[in-house]
């Protein structure tokens, strides 16, 4: 494989995504997650991409550019449109001793590949006993007018199938140090990053290649004493939004990104809520069966002797997501949303 | 006064708002209060011509008959505050205070209070008017009424209706009634006064300033399903 | 049985009209359900009922006018205590409301240890006031959890575990929650030293450090009047200042400190301007605003001398609160400026000659007379030279403004001359504070009067 060199800073096709800071440093969460990448890319040897318009493309929304000229066409694959293949020839990479990372070019497509995913990927190492770390990723989650096809959060589907670690970053830094951890695992994960996020976010991220954010471990985003939400992915931002004004009533909110939705952080948690006593699990999957719908599960069962109030959620409605706009905002919970359910929840 | 005021919405929608959709409103908003689901919350808004008759009203104050009314492009209603009847229409900056009274109400203060408003915001505008104990709650420039009050409590602990400011109100719809039930006065506004025309967009502002610093309150803003019915219900 | 009266809806309004009966004999009402429409000359109401049960009599006819605290109906609610307004509503002045879900108690929200003259101002206008079903005395001992509201019987898995641990018996505190029902912030606040707010009123008017301090003391003995003596029993307002003040020289450590300020060029200013600052004012100018204006600053720049003990906590305030202490036939109370902070020394004198004429004349508001989060005294005008005052409790210190008097002074170039001095001092808790720090603050209030043009701020 030749290995060319690329100048930093250079735009276009050919640099690398370091160079596509800005100009003081800080980095969107889509050039996060393509740093992770090409650093894991460069550590290693083994690991492999494959997705659909990944290479001669650059990806979907660019997360790939300049992989394919950096890594060359063994190693950055475009695949036809056929999920459960994509998913197929990475479990099958791995049982031979890669470590692919399979992209889909919208979460909404991997139930093209379910079977796959979860009879095959998520049991193959309990049946054999042969390790198989595939990462998959994809772009997620709504609000961004993408309509039912393009803005799906799928990750309730995946944690059913019991094998599989999953996910759902809300900062740059959270998702680039997740990604690396995620490739390095050898356990399957999913990785799933959310596209509203992708480019209306930046932050400082590090530049230190070794610098990993651990699975499976949950971050307090804001201390507070009166109310916790537990929350993650684009949720954590309106939350922390909500934040700031109820603090401005006098209501002290903390506010707990589980970065990892499973297996979850429980300690982290249930820590919190120890504290202040009341909960507000707020997520982006859908209310029934979502992700919050176990988190609420588990404050009531382990946390019950601290709490002050019932522990309340908030999601949206288990319902295709809409396309017209004021739809959309009215599907999805708001900043007022939240607002309005903390403050039920503090006067309980 | 960082911590000692209490969060309020402030809601203000444009034109001019059909009385009966503002005062449904107003009485859900009251009930929300009372149930402490929301905060306390002001409407500051002007109607199209509508005479509304409080509970002391008699039939022989309003001068002149329906039919008239209607073909002068006005309403008449009867609603369930104390007092006469008044006159809201298009240059009437008319406030809506929906607050909590606490434990022990004290109506009279609350009616001060918005006399205060009234009073201070036409200081600001330069015009000297006064609360006059000795007619009538509201407020007045000599024998005339600038400012009518009138004010209802639900369940003794939430305030409904408030106070009307003419600004440069067509005061010859008050031709139409006895106006408050007080045949020997008159009523004007604030162009008549200053002999310019003063628009309710001139005075508002400066009246919610007054009513934040009346009643220690810190405006906020209302969320969108809150406002929504409101804006939704001018007429022009 | 439950006696409802014309209640009082604000202190000018001294009767009402009952417009129309909304409940008739026989009819079951529940709490806070209304029971008739009422108009009074300054606004009209319907009246909530503050019990569950039946109404049973009517007592009155529609359409007539009764004073304000005159019994119009009876509710049967099962309690079957007297008739009479100490019924078996909610004992606690904290919910009168309680079975609505209305606004939380408002009185409930005063601290515990806030001013005594909170209390002491209470008393006279609940007297006046036997409208409202919320006098504090209790019905006879009933069940372990009185009905506080309709959620009160709800305890959280929380409560019951902070309870347990702490071994607090949740039947005698209130709930400042939804309803009435007890909160893990009041069982903390039970528990820490520091008692609820709605416990507090329950009791008589008296702060809760009054009990426990005075059970400190053993009783001098019974000197009952003899020949030639009268006895009186104390006031109410008499016993809440006795009661706080012994409890503020027990809990708190006091010591004092004072400062010579020499205040030549404001006795001047004064001379020189109180004409004409009466007349754009309208009040009188004193030494009392330019000096809590001073202090003020001093309290910005040594907030800790704002500050007061909250168990093991120091709370400190973003603001200032100045608590005035002003003498009145009754005794003596501390109506609080709120928010001195924002004003400047016209806006302080205004505040204060109005805060003590309503003072004077028993028309403060409950809430003007807590929340001090420091207090200036000033004896000065009665002649007083220096003081050593109480602290106003829960505050870390009390200023006291002594008086004026020309005194020989040694000034520059060792010469000797007439001056207008006075002795400003301060006692102040010295488990929050210590000398320097005190004696700092003392000095930067004597370097800012020194110092200060108030000319301008005066306006004149």
């Amino acid at each position: 494989m030749a290995s060319t060199t690329v100048e930093s800073g250079a735009a276009g096709h050919g640099a690398e995504p370091r160079g596509k800071r800005s100009e003081d440093g800080q980095a969107t969460y889509l050039i996060a997650v393509a740093e992770a990448l090409w650093e894991e890319m460069e550590r290693d040897d083994r690991v492999i991409m494959l997705g659909e318009d990944i290479g001669v493309y650059g990806g979907a929304f660019k997360v790939t550019e300049g992989f394919l000229e950096r890594f060359g066409s063994e190693r950055v694959m475009d695949t036809p449109i056929a999920e459960e293949t994509i998913v197929g020839f990475a479990v099958g990479a791995a049982m031979e001793g890669w470590r692919p990372i399979a992209e889909f070019q919208y979460s909404d497509f991997m139930t093209s590949g379910f079977d796959e995913i979860t009879t095959v990927l998520s049991r193959y190492h309990y049946r054999s006993g042969v390790k198989t770390p595939v990462v998959l990723r994809a772009p997620s989650g709504g609000g961004v007018r993408a309509s039912n096809f393009h803005s799906i959060n799928p990750e309730p589907w995946f944690a059913y199938a019991g094998g599989i670690k999953i996910m759902c970053p809300a900062f740059p830094s959270d998702a680039k140090g997740l990604l690396k951890s995620a490739i390095r695992d050898d356990n399957p994960s999913l990785f799933l990053e959310h596209k509203a996020l992708y480019r209306r976010i930046k932050e400082h991220v590090s530049e230190d290649a070794e610098a990993l954010i651990p699975i499976s471990s949950a971050a307090v985003k804001r201390p507070g004493d009166d109310v916790t939400i537990v929350t993650y992915g684009a949720m954590v931002h309106k939350a922390l939004e909500a934040a700031d004004t109820l603090e401005g009533r006098g209501v002290s909110v903390e506010v707990v990104d589980l970065r990892t939705v499973y297996p979850m952080d429980e300690e982290t948690v249930l820590r919190s809520i120890e504290k202040t006593s009341r909960a507000l699990v707020l997520y982006e999957s859908f209310h029934f069966l979502g992700i919050g719908a176990e988190v609420a599960s588990v404050i009531a069962e382990k946390a019950f002797e601290h709490l002050d109030a019932p522990v309340m959620r908030l999601a949206p409605p288990n319902h295709p997501v809409p396309f017209s706009p004021p739809l959309e905002d009215a599907f999805l919970p708001q900043v007022a949303d939240i607002e309005a359910a903390v403050d039920r929840l503090s006067a309980w | 006064m960082i911590g000692s005021r209490s969060p309020a919405w402030l809601l203000t929608p444009p034109g001019l708002i059909d009385y009966d959709i503002a005062n449904e409103a107003m009485h859900t908003l009251a009930r929300r209060r009372l149930a402490d689901e929301i905060p306390d919350t002001v409407i500051v808004l002007q109607h199209p011509p509508v005479f509304t008759a409080g509970r002391r009203a008699t039939e022989d104050e309003l001068l002149w008959d329906e039919a008239t009314v209607t073909a002068r492009g006005g309403a008449v209603r009867r609603i369930d505050r104390g007092g006469s009847f008044t006159f809201h229409g298009p240059g009437q900056l008319v406030v809506y205070p929906i607050l909590g009274l606490g434990s022990r109400p004290d109506a009279a203060a609350h009616l001060r209070r918005l006399e205060e408003v009234a009073i201070r915001s036409c200081a600001d505008m330069g015009v000297t008017v006064a609360r006059r104990a000795d007619v009538q709650t509201g407020v007045w420039s000599g024998e005339d009424k600038i400012c009518a009050i009138g004010v209802r409590l639900l369940r003794t602990r939430v305030t409904l209706h408030g106070m009307a400011l003419n600004c440069n109100t067509d005061l010859a719809w008050f031709d139409g009634i006895v106006a408050c039930g007080l045949p020997d006065h008159g009523v004007t506004s604030l162009s008549r006064l200053l002999g310019r025309d003063v628009g309710v967009e001139e005075v508002a502002p400066i009246a919610i300033d007054h009513l934040a610093d009346a009643f220690d309150l810190r405006w906020s803003p209302a969320p969108e399903e809150i406002s929504r019915p409101l804006a939704g219900a001018a007429v022009a | 049985m439950t006696s409802i009266q014309m209640p009082q809806l604000g202190e000018t309004i001294v009767e009402g009209t009952i417009l129309k009966w909304l409940k008739n004999e026989g009819d079951a009402v529940k709490a806070d359900e209304p029971l008739f429409e009422i108009s009074t000359d300054k606004v009209d109401t319907e009246v909530p009922s503050p019990v569950a049960g039946t109404v049973t009599k009517l007592l009155v006819a529609e359409g007539t006018t009764v004073p304000v605290g005159t019994a119009v109906m009876e509710i049967d609610d099962g309690s079957g205590a007297g008739s009479g307004g100490d019924g078996a509503t909610a004992p606690i002045a904290a919910s009168p409301e309680a079975p609505a879900q209305a606004a939380a108690p408002a009185q409930a929200a005063a601290p515990a240890p806030a001013a005594p003259a909170a209390h002491a101002a209470q008393p006279p206008q609940q007297a006046d006031q036997p409208a409202a079903p919320q006098t504090p005395a209790r019905a006879a001992p009933q069940t372990p959890m009185p009905d506080r509201g309709p959620r009160s019987n709800i305890l959280s898995p929380i409560v019951r575990k902070l309870a347990r641990e702490r071994g607090l018996d949740l039947a005698t505190i209130a709930g400042s929650g939804e309803g009435g029902r007890i909160t893990k912030a009041d069982v903390l606040a039970a528990t820490a030293g520091t008692a609820p707010a709605a416990s507090t009123a329950t009791a008589t008017p008296l702060p809760a450090a009054g009990p426990e301090g005075a059970a400190l003391m053993a009783a001098p003995p019974s000197m009952p009047a003899g020949q030639d003596e009268d006895a009186q029993p104390m006031s109410h307002i008499r016993k809440a200042i006795a009661s706080h003040m012994l409890a503020s020289t027990q809990q708190t450590a006091r010591a004092w400190t004072m400062v010579e300020v020499n205040v030549d060029h404001l006795v001047r200013l004064r001379e020189d301007t109180k004409e004409k600052f009466q007349a754009n004012y309208g009040v009188k100018l004193t030494y009392l605003p330019m000096v809590t204006r001073a202090t003020v600053d001093a309290l910005h720049e040594f907030p800790l001398v704002n500050s007061r003990l909250d168990g093991d906590d120091i709370v400190t305030p973003r603001f200032v609160n100045m608590g005035i202490a002003v003498s009145y036939d009754a005794g003596l109370i501390v109506p609080v400026v709120k928010g001195v902070d924002g004003m400047n020394t016209v806006g302080i004198a205004r505040a204060i000659a109005d805060l003590a004429a309503r003072a004077r004349s028993h028309q403060l508001q409950p809430d003007e007379v807590q929340g001090a989060t420091f207090t200036i005294t000033n004896p000065g005008p009665y002649g007083s030279l220096l003081s050593v005052p109480i602290i106003n409790q829960p505050n870390a210190g009390i200023l006291s403004l002594d008086g004026i008097q020309k005194r020989p002074v040694v000034v520059e170039d060792d010469a000797i001359a007439v001056r207008s001095m006075v002795y400003i001092s301060m006692s102040w808790d010295h488990r929050l504070i210590d000398g320097e720090l005190a004696t700092r603050f003392l000095a930067r209030v004597k370097h800012n009067l020194e110092t200060w043009d108030f000319a301008e701020d005066l306006g004149v």
